[in-house]
């Protein structure tokens, strides 16, 4: 990270900071607010340090915003044409394209400022890394309220589903999607199988479901009105999770904010955390997780 | 519009003079219908009409100006002949550029250099070779050409008539502008026969050394010939693998993309491409002309300045861990 292998230092300092050729730095990416494609590369460079981590040895998919929030929109799996050279290539079959596709993986600074110069407002990140593709490391449960039920319905939800992982004896984050809902995780110690981990999650969810007003386990009724749905579905090969503090493509450019659960009470919004808000905090509530990898069983 | 015009052109299969021929041949060079492998690419037809600028534009969203015709000769069907002459309907506006001697300025040329020892070989000592494999020729001579190449009789022999809408734009080559050779009534009556049935007349051509399928048909008044590419020309996307095996959309998806092409939708207008690359280089040879410096813009240091001092303190932050 530290080596952008530019030679020369005693010339232009700047010359050697990055590899990455900044584009049209002046195009507005978020209408609403206003921000401009320069402000978002400077938001991921401050992250870099916080994002980087959990981006490591992970597949990406891409969310591409070219023309800004509110225009034309993709996801992309695929290295896109052009890719430089120093942007890692993780080659594997996926099952949903039904052909190869040569993920990006982001292990270094430059990969990371050339997915913002793509105006990849969105890194969405897989559940296991690269070197056991096939073993999640990570547990997920991704909570979203339907109408009428508002965020605070989900944050009580969430409190409950950590209740419940603790009488488990497990040790659950949270972090706000940056939309509707929260994504509550636990980090996984090697050999866990995306089957079990699955069933594990749906276990919780049934469990809730049958005690707990408005929540739902079963995917049939995610999107009945006034519930909250805990998807388990998302645990599985090749599916992804949005990676902690990376923005959204959301109108008030929202980013998706590692929390305290202390920090989660009615009122909170996802709005609070946003390319503007999420760099001035002084907390890093899921800093160092992997050092707490824990195991399941069912 | 007609001049140019040669007087023998009118009766049908009828043999041109030597001197005539010249003359013509030299103009196919320079409006021939593109073939594939082409050695002698012409980039632009010379404008001899006077008749450049936009004063001729009458509101149409296509901005050529007429020129003269390149090859007369008559539309036949069956024993009836339409007089006519072909006009080139597009041209190709992209820029080339002449490469010099940087010292001098002087341009160069390309000479046919022996391969085996380098020496400049004049034409007059050229034979044309077909490569049978690699580094084997076989010589063709001009005579063997000359006996198998298609009778040039100056028809546009039309064989049958189609459904204008049932041809395929992928086989069109280059679009031709027919105009009536002292054959006003003949062409309209053509012209207004096939747009009311909505059919166009299919059948060949012979241009210089090479016989096109073309289709005829009526546009804005007036009537088109298009050259057609052969069969394997063509490439089918069913070619592709990755096509064959395309998955069926999922019907939710399918009606979210209907949706956005909807919303999407309006209405075609080839006048709002504009080529900027040309405009560009058309600024650059006029400021080049007036003496002007040039200044070129290279869009980077000074807007970046935040993100380099940004970026300083990021890989400071990641060194130290």
């Amino acid at each position: 990270m530290t080596g952008t292998g530019t030679p020369g230092q005693g010339g232009d300092p700047d010359k050697a900071l990055s590899r990455v050729h900044f584009t049209n730095l002046k195009k507005i990416l978020y209408p609403v607010p206003g921000i401009t494609k320069q402000q978002v590369i400077e938001y991921y460079i401050r992250a870099a340090p916080k994002i980087l981590p959990f981006l490591k040895n992970r597949p990406l998919t891409m969310h591409r915003y070219p023309d800004g929030v509110g225009n034309f929109d993709f996801y992309e799996k695929d290295a896109p044409e052009g890719t430089p050279g120093y942007v890692e290539i993780f080659p594997r079959y996926s099952d949903t394209a039904n052909r190869q596709v040569d993920f990006v993986v982001c292990n270094n600074l430059d990969t990371l400022l050339w997915l913002a110069n793509l105006a990849s407002l969105e890194l969405h990140m897989t559940l296991s890394t690269t070197g056991s593709y096939e073993s999640p490391d990570i547990l997920l449960f991704d909570i979203d309220p339907e109408p009428p039920l508002t965020f605070d319905e989900v944050i009580r939800v969430a409190h409950i589903v950590r209740e419940h992982l603790g009488n488990e004896g497990l040790v659950p984050y949270v972090k706000t999607s940056g939309k509707k809902g929260l994504h509550i995780v636990v980090p996984l110690a090697p050999g866990h199988r995306f089957d079990t981990v699955r069933a594990f999650a749906h276990g919780v969810g049934k469990a809730l479901a049958k005690n707990t007003p408005h929540v739902v386990s079963e995917f049939p009724h995610s999107r009945d009105p006034g519930t909250i749905f805990i998807d388990y579905l998302q645990n599985a090969h090749g599916k992804t999770m949005v990676a902690p503090y990376s923005l959204r493509g959301s109108p008030m450019a929202t980013v998706s904010a590692p929390l305290n659960w202390e920090e989660l009470v009615p009122g909170r919004i996802a709005e609070d955390f946003t390319i503007m808000t999420m760099l001035s905090r002084d907390t890093e509530p899921w800093r160092g997780i992997f050092d707490n990898r824990q195991k399941i069983s069912i | 519009m007609t001049t140019g015009r040669k007087s023998a052109s009118k009766i049908a299969g009828s043999v041109k003079k030597a001197e005539n021929r010249k003359g013509d041949v030299l103009q196919l060079v320079q409006a021939e219908p593109r073939p594939a492998s082409t050695d002698h690419e012409v980039t632009t037809v010379p404008d001899t009409t006077g008749q450049q600028g936009d004063n001729d534009k009458s509101g149409s969203d296509l901005q050529g100006t007429a020129g003269r015709p390149f090859w007369s000769g008559s539309i036949t069907i069956g024993l009836v002949n339409v007089p006519v002459h072909l006009h080139t309907m597009v041209r190709d506006k992209s820029f080339s550029f002449r490469l010099l001697h940087r010292e001098d300025g002087q341009p160069l040329r390309y000479d046919r250099v022996c391969t085996r020892d380098g020496r400049v070989v004049p034409w007059s000592e050229t034979v044309k070779g077909f490569e049978v494999q690699k580094g084997e020729y076989i010589v063709i001579e001009p005579s063997d050409l000359k006996a198998i190449a298609p009778v040039s009789d100056r028809k546009i022999r039309i064989e049958k008539f189609v459904y204008s809408l049932s041809l395929d734009p992928v086989h069109f080559g280059t679009p031709y502008i027919l105009t009536p050779d002292r054959s006003e009534e003949a062409y309209s009556l053509l012209r207004t026969a096939l747009v009311d049935l909505a059919r166009a007349a299919v059948g060949t051509i012979t241009l210089r050394t090479k016989e096109y399928p073309v289709v005829v048909h009526g546009y804005r008044g007036g009537l088109i010939l298009t050259t057609l590419r052969y069969a394997n020309e063509v490439t089918s996307p069913e070619a592709f693998e990755a096509i064959i095996k395309l998955p069926v959309p999922r019907e939710a998806e399918l009606g979210l993309a209907k949706r956005i092409i909807t919303d999407l939708s309006g209405d075609f207008s080839i006048a709002d491409y504009h080529d900027t690359y040309r405009d560009a280089v058309e600024q650059l040879v006029k400021k080049k002309l007036a003496g002007e410096k040039i200044v070129y813009e290279i869009p980077h240091p000074e807007e970046a300045k935040e993100l380099m001092q940004a970026l300083k303190e990021t890989l400071a932050a990641l060194s130290e861990k």
